[in-house]
């Protein structure tokens, strides 16, 4: 036994020392490459060490990288989603058990899904960054700060929110050119919304998120923020914020001109138009209910432009058309 | 006991009926649409006009909602007599006997294979419960008996158990979790006639009880004294635990769980009326619903155009009122 255990010792000394050696030698060797070769290896290295890299997250914490991060994990479809629109796809590592866009994600390790994220498993992937969301997740950030990763929440409360987290991980990925073009795309798809609704009267507008019991999208949230882009008056922003129950007989009252529902993995709404009573709301009456597909809405990333799009086909189906 | 037989059981059921009838009366009148009286009585006259949207606000959500939750209510408290009472045990209420987790185990299974509209969740609650009362059933029965004590430990046991594989199903199927967790918290929000249709269905088991109200005060004094009284014990327990269990996964299948009114109103109607069932039974299905409709009324107005969750009212209502009552019964 002990004499197994001796040299078992001994061969983790020798592998170790023989690992440092190896990197000890390998550091003044990648010095001369950079001095003797030119350009090729050169320029990638100088745009990714440009020094250290300090941002804001969605929870206001502001936080420091010193070069880009090259070992990504994403706890939520929609950061994965923006690591791979900005081009930092290849250094994901793990993602959840629910991101499945784009197609390349699905084959990513998991570490488990979006509300009941593993540390250790978090952690065997070893990890320089890790892409969490607000909320359940909150208690998650000291745990992993603690076993030295970076921890960036998105968190966004608004569609330029979303803009601001994508730029920002551009800069922790070392793709800032290409996160910016995302960014930008989004920001046309803003002004170009925007301009066409822009003279337009704003029509009430419910957007059920969920239907038994009915939840809608309240003040402070990016899908608040979208509707009033896309120039709808969003009745649930009366309700308060985040996304609150809402009284049927409220919607009745308020009798929206354009009812949409959230439809996806976590709502199926079914036919609307069918629901008890429903037949004397103006939006039924006037053909104006509609399903929207939640990955286009409720994902704050880039797809939100397409969702956006979707949105003004919708509340503003005169204006949509037009170029 | 005599001077409880002597005593005439209209004036408590009456007045039970004129404070069901005065709830029934202020939750219709009151939402959180504001609607005029004038306007509800004018909806009231004229019925159902199709196409208009304040008349629609009242038939088609209100009173429908306020039929659910009164009947909800009454069918809760009348279970909850009857399993107290057979169980011999106060801290009893219609979940304990594993029927309600059962139901739960139901509806979360059709809300995970996306059956989530009626009259399936109904179906698949009603499965539920009636298959766990029946593994509790045959759990407790010893040579043609019922053990009302084996009873009540396989009903709770079996009731963890189908909250556990409700918690599995709720972590496997991730993206269902919010339908799974809103209907276990119980609701009124957005109920319609067609829960009406499913909740009435359980009447008849209301009134049943009402057959047995000697044989289940004779019981109180123990399955033995009730036998050498004459009373057909195995038969009376049979029908009053397939009646409860009937009255609890109706219950459960159009609201979801909704707790302490079937511990309670049993409690204060005893405290207001005695333990003579053929008092105690009708007043707990009149309070019962009372309660239940003004703790919906008030979970659907104090905080509009949110709602407040009718489970957290029944307690904030009910948790007061019992103690108050408790201790005005010691005094006196």
């Amino acid at each position: 036994m002990s004499t197994t255990r001796t040299r078992r010792g001994l061969a983790a000394v020798i592998t170790l020392t023989a690992l440092i050696l190896a990197v000890a030698g390998a550091l003044p060797l990648a010095g001369c490459g950079s001095s003797s070769s030119s350009g090729g290896e050169a320029s990638p290295a100088a745009s990714a060490s440009s020094g250290p890299i300090t941002v804001t997250d969605g929870a206001g914490t502001t936080f420091t990288m010193d070069q880009p991060a090259t070992r990504i994990v994403s706890l939520a479809p929609a950061n994965t989603e923006i690591a791979y629109a900005i081009g930092a796809g290849d250094k994901m590592v793990a993602g959840t058990s629910y991101d499945d866009y784009p197609a390349a994600a699905k084959s990513l390790p998991k570490i488990g899904d979006f509300s009941t994220p593993n540390v250790e498993k978090i952690a065997s992937f070893q990890p320089d960054l890790v892409l969490a969301a607000g909320g359940i997740q909150d208690k998650l950030r000291s745990k992993l700060e603690k076993l030295g990763m970076k921890v960036y929440v998105v968190d966004p409360k608004s569609y330029d929110g979303v803009m601001t987290d994508i730029t920002n991980l551009g800069q922790l990925t070392g793709s800032t050119a290409q996160a910016q073009q995302v960014a930008d795309a989004m920001q046309k798809a803003k002004d170009d919304v925007q301009s066409k609704v822009a003279a337009l009267s704003r029509p009430a507008t419910f957007l059920e998120i969920y239907g038994k019991p009915l939840m809608t999208a309240g003040a402070g949230t990016f899908i608040n923020d979208m509707i009033g882009i896309a120039g709808g008056d969003n009745i649930g922003a009366t309700a308060g914020s985040g996304f609150p129950n809402f009284s049927t007989e409220v919607l009745f009252k308020d009798d929206p001109a354009v009812y949409i529902a959230d439809s996806g993995s976590m709502s199926k709404p079914g036919d609307i138009t069918k629901r008890a009573g429903f037949d004397v709301l103006t939006a039924v009456k006037e053909g104006h209910v509609y399903v929207i597909d939640d990955n286009l809405i409720a994902r704050p990333g880039p797809r939100l432009a397409a969702g956006l799009l979707e949105l003004v086909k919708m509340i503003h189906p005169e204006a949509a058309s037009t170029p | 006991m005599t001077r409880l037989a002597r005593t005439s059981v209209w004036p408590g059921v009456a007045l039970a009926g004129g404070v069901l009838v005065a709830c029934l009366l202020v939750s219709l009148a009151f939402g959180p649409a504001s609607l005029s009286l004038g306007e509800v009585w004018h909806f009231v006259t004229t019925g159902p006009v199709h196409g208009d949207l304040p008349n629609a606000i009242f038939w088609q959500i209100r009173l429908p909602r306020v039929l659910v939750a009164c009947l909800v209510g009454a069918e809760l408290a009348v279970a909850g007599v009857i399993l107290q009472d057979l169980f011999l045990n106060p801290l009893t209420d219609p979940y304990v006997t594993g029927v309600s987790s059962g139901a739960a185990l139901g509806a979360t299974i059709g809300i995970v294979l996306h059956l989530s509209n009626l009259p399936w969740m109904a179906v698949l609650a009603l499965i539920g419960g009636f298959l766990t009362l029946g593994v509790v059933w045959m759990a407790a029965r010893r040579r043609g008996r019922i053990d009302i004590f084996v009873l009540l430990l396989a009903g709770v046991t079996i009731s963890y158990l189908a909250s556990a594989l409700v918690t599995v199903l709720m972590i496997r199927a991730n993206q269902d979790m919010y339908a799974i967790v809103y209907w276990l918290m119980g609701s009124f929000s957005g109920r319609g006639w067609p829960d009406v249709e499913i909740a009435l269905v359980a009447v008849p088991f209301m009134i049943a009880p009402l057959f047995f109200a000697k044989e289940m005060d004779i019981l109180l004094q123990g399955e033995k004294r009730a036998l050498e009284l004459g009373v057909e014990v195995e038969r009376t327990k049979r029908v009053l635990l397939v009646t409860a269990g009937v009255l609890t996964a109706i219950a459960v299948s159009v609201s979801g769980i909704i707790g302490f009114v079937g511990l309670v109103v049993p409690h204060i109607v005893r405290l207001l009326v005695g333990p003579a069932h053929r008092s105690l039974l009708p007043v707990s299905l009149l309070l019962g619903a009372s309660m239940m409709g003004i703790a919906d009324l008030l979970s659907r107005t104090v905080i509009a155009p949110n709602e407040i969750p009718v489970g957290v009212v029944t307690t904030f209502v009910g948790a007061p009122l019992f103690v108050y009552l408790l201790r005005r019964g010691r005094k006196g």
